[in-house]
């Protein structure tokens, strides 16, 4: 009877009396409530307040209050993913709603064949996506408005959020109507999860990883943005087709059969339910829509380009042809383009340095130069190779947090020994010097100490971490430089002054470095770590 | 006295008659996809051959555990359930009754999933197996909560959303001081598992106080009212 009622009630959608205006109205009607309904289910509401709090939480002190903005786009991907499984979640179970209360058949005796009614639920994900989007837009905004941001964020990057739940919204849609079983839906969200999970094994290289559609490079250092190498654009382009493709496939399989049925007992298992839908635009739209994916899927292949390699190097190995130099207080400051205005916040540091020292380092003219080593991808880890020109200091992408005394350190040691190479190897009272120079112009010495040591101690000795190569402190070391620290800043400097040439010579020891500075002999251990 | 033997004679009676038709309605399917999934993932790291390491293999174990909650959220799922309200055996004994027979075939399923796992990345066969259990007793006490608090005769989906949309945030998020989501090697084991046996016991004794049938059942109100 059912079927009867059916057939003569909704004929095809081509030829309905009601007119297509009519339909599309009813189609945007229950899109708004649907809408409606989705925002307002407890997973999705949880799902929005954890990625929210969670993203402002992490947002208020991310980068240490300087954010390269091409890190900062792609840092607002994963967590979208969490409101993207509420999504599926909810809107797969609002599509099968009407079977699980068995109102099926009083929805196949209305204007809207199944298929609107399924475009009516796609249409629901639509203010959900632009939320996340909303959200995307005001992490980032908040990122570039700290007054340490710079650099260049990426469309493409951006958009892989809000697109990564619209896909993830889609499927709940498609896996509706293909499975008309409740249990589908979670089961296919554990089986994402764990695909998720054997992606995130990072592999350089490999194509198949972007085929996900949050794919992180977590990188440890800033790269300038021109040197990143992912294919943001061309993987946004996947991602929108890709949903396309599974809007479109969903409205596809939900023919008049899909909605007439309901009555079949329980309904699991039944694999492909329904008739395929006619419509021509469905068809030439799926069509599109693959030939779309299958474009973005095929480019975001490619690799790093031979002249992203070329650059790498290039920024690499021969910084100075690409870098803009500024002179100041008689340093000079040598930024890549993006990094020119952090020029003030080195340039602080290396005063603050150089006025500890007082006028026996005034007239020594420094360059800063910044390096990045960008051969080995946006993942790896590698150490810079100290420089060895006289008087020349590197320094990073990265800035803030434990950045600021790992320069300050650096700056330190060029002012004492005379080169980078040379103070990487430093193991004699020298060493006491740069620490005291390098911390002492500081708010908080002590815990900058901790800082920049990798075993955050302040006692005993430890190896001091560095942009370049890392420096050992012996134990005596560390005990003269917390007897320094404690001292007053200008009684320490006096003597710093005053005994310059002393201080700095290669031959000076930890006990003789102590007694220049007016201490007592160190009683802690003297040897080098090699 | 004759009347309280007879009454446990019924009693065991009507518990022999309930197997067969309470067997017969359990969602077998949603079960046994679950526990295929599960063992699928358990199989993961066997695949990857060399490759698979004590971290993915705690994790494919891990996940293989969620896929088995997420088939025992839609245990109580019973379309029956409201003519079933009035039978004098109580609810929780049908509960009980529900949970028997799939209690060995969820043990078996997961030495399955143990043994798939090759021996040299396995992590320890009882903190792995204290987190599925408790992973399940969970989903069986959100099932016997919603099925307590709401008329719904399928509370499955919504269980098994909640469970899987609490442990994705969770296992990203619960805070370090009281970690539950730690590697072997990790010096935090022991006592992450302590907690794992306090939330196993937390939700069995959810399962049980939620197992009793309402003395007054409010009308229209609590989860999974009419969507």
């Amino acid at each position: 009877m059912t079927t009867t009622t059916t057939a003569t009630v909704t004929p095809p959608a081509e030829t309905a009396p009601a007119g297509p205006r009519a339909s599309w109205a009813a189609v945007l009607a229950l899109a708004g409530f649907e809408a409606r309904r989705l925002l307002t289910r407890l997973p999705v509401l949880l799902a929005f307040a954890v990625y929210i709090g969670w993203t402002v939480w992490r947002t208020r002190t991310s980068y240490e209050g300087f954010p390269a903005l091409q890190d900062a786009d792609r840092a607002t991907q994963t967590a979208p993913l969490l409101v993207g499984l509420a999504v599926l979640l909810s809107v797969n179970q609002a599509v099968l709603r009407a079977r699980r209360y068995d109102t099926e058949r009083h929805f196949a005796v209305l204007v809207l064949p199944p298929w609107r009614r399924t475009v009516a639920h796609l249409l629901s994900l639509v203010p959900a996506v632009l939320l996340v989007a909303v959200c995307v837009g005001g992490q980032f905004g908040w990122e570039a408005l700290k007054p340490g941001a710079l650099g260049n964020g990426s469309p493409g990057e951006l958009l892989a959020g809000p697109l990564s739940v619209l896909l993830l919204g889609t499927l709940g849609v498609l896996l509706a109507r293909l499975f008309a079983s409740a249990f589908a839906a979670p089961l296919l969200l554990v089986v994402l999860l764990f695909f998720s999970l054997f992606a995130a094994m990072p592999r350089e290289g490999d194509a198949t990883r972007w085929l996900m559609p949050v794919v992180g490079d977590y990188s440890i250092r800033t790269l300038p943005s021109e040197l990143l190498g992912r294919p943001a654009a061309w993987h946004a382009l996947y991602l929108a087709g890709l949903a396309l493709s599974v809007a479109l496939a969903a409205v596809l399989v939900s023919g008049e059969g899909a909605g007439a049925r309901s009555g079949s007992g329980s309904g699991m298992g039944r694999v492909l339910r329904g008739r395929f839908v006619g419509n021509r635009g469905v068809h030439a739209g799926l069509a599109g829509a693959v030939a779309l994916t299958l474009l973005g899927a095929v480019m975001q292949t490619g690799g790093v380009p031979a002249e992203t390699e070329k650059a790498r190097t290039r920024y690499s190995t021969a910084p100075q042809e690409l870098q803009k130099c500024v002179e100041r207080d008689g340093t000079t400051y040598c930024a890549f383009p993006e990094w020119t205005s952090r020029t003030d916040d080195w340039a602080e540091v290396v005063d603050r340095v150089k006025s500890l020292a007082g006028d026996a380092v005034q007239d020594r003219s420094l360059v800063v130069r910044q390096r990045v080593e960008a051969r080995y991808g946006l993942t790896s880890d590698a150490a810079m190779d100290p420089l060895t020109a006289p008087n020349q200091v590197s320094v990073g992408t990265m800035w803030g947090g434990n950045r600021v005394p790992e320069f300050a350190v650096a700056v330190a040691g060029v002012l004492v020994t005379g080169k980078e190479a040379v103070a990487g190897t430093l193991c004699d009272g020298r060493l006491v010097t740069v620490m005291w120079l390098a911390l002492a112009g500081g708010s908080d010495p002590l815990s900058d100490l901790r800082d920049i040591r990798v075993d955050d101690s302040t006692s005993g000795s430890a190896v001091v971490v560095s942009q370049t190569e890392p420096l050992s402190m012996t134990a005596a070391h560390t005990e003269l430089v917390r007897e320094l620290l404690d001292r007053p800043r200008e009684e320490i400097g006096a003597k710093v002054t005053a005994h310059w040439d002393e201080l700095t010579t290669p031959e000076v020891t930890t006990d003789r470095t102590a007694q220049l500075l007016g201490l007592d002999a160190p009683e802690e251990a003297d040897e080098c770590q090699e | 006295m004759p009347g309280v033997s007879g009454d446990t004679s019924g009693a065991a009676g009507a518990w022999r008659a309930l197997v067969r038709p309470v067997v017969r309605t359990l969602p077998w399917r949603a079960i046994g996809v679950a526990g295929g999934l599960g063992l699928l993932f358990a199989a993961a790291p066997r695949l990857l051959g060399e490759d698979a390491t004590g971290r993915l293999a705690l994790n494919a174990l891990r996940m293989s555990a969620l896929a088995f909650a997420l088939g025992a959220a839609f245990l109580l799922d019973d379309p029956a359930r409201h003519t079933t309200a009035a039978v004098p055996t109580r609810r929780a004994v049908r509960h009980t009754l529900r949970l028997a027979p799939v209690v060995p075939v969820a043990a078996l399923g997961w030495t399955v999933a143990l043994l798939l796992v090759p021996a040299g990345v396995r992590p320890p066969v009882g903190g792995v197996t204290l987190e599925a259990a408790a992973a399940l007793a969970l989903a069986l006490a959100g099932a016997a909560f919603a099925v307590r608090r709401s008329d719904s005769t399928r509370p499955g989906q919504a269980v098994a959303g909640a469970l899987f949309t609490t442990a994705v945030p969770a296992s990203l998020l619960w805070p370090e001081r009281w970690a539950l989501f730690v590697a072997p090697d990790d010096e935090r084991w022991a006592a992450a598992h302590d907690r794992w046996t306090v939330l196993l016991c937390a939700a069995l004794a959810v399962w049980a106080v939620c197992g009793a049938e309402p003395v007054r059942r409010r009308i229209g109100g609590g989860l999974g009212s009419r969507s």
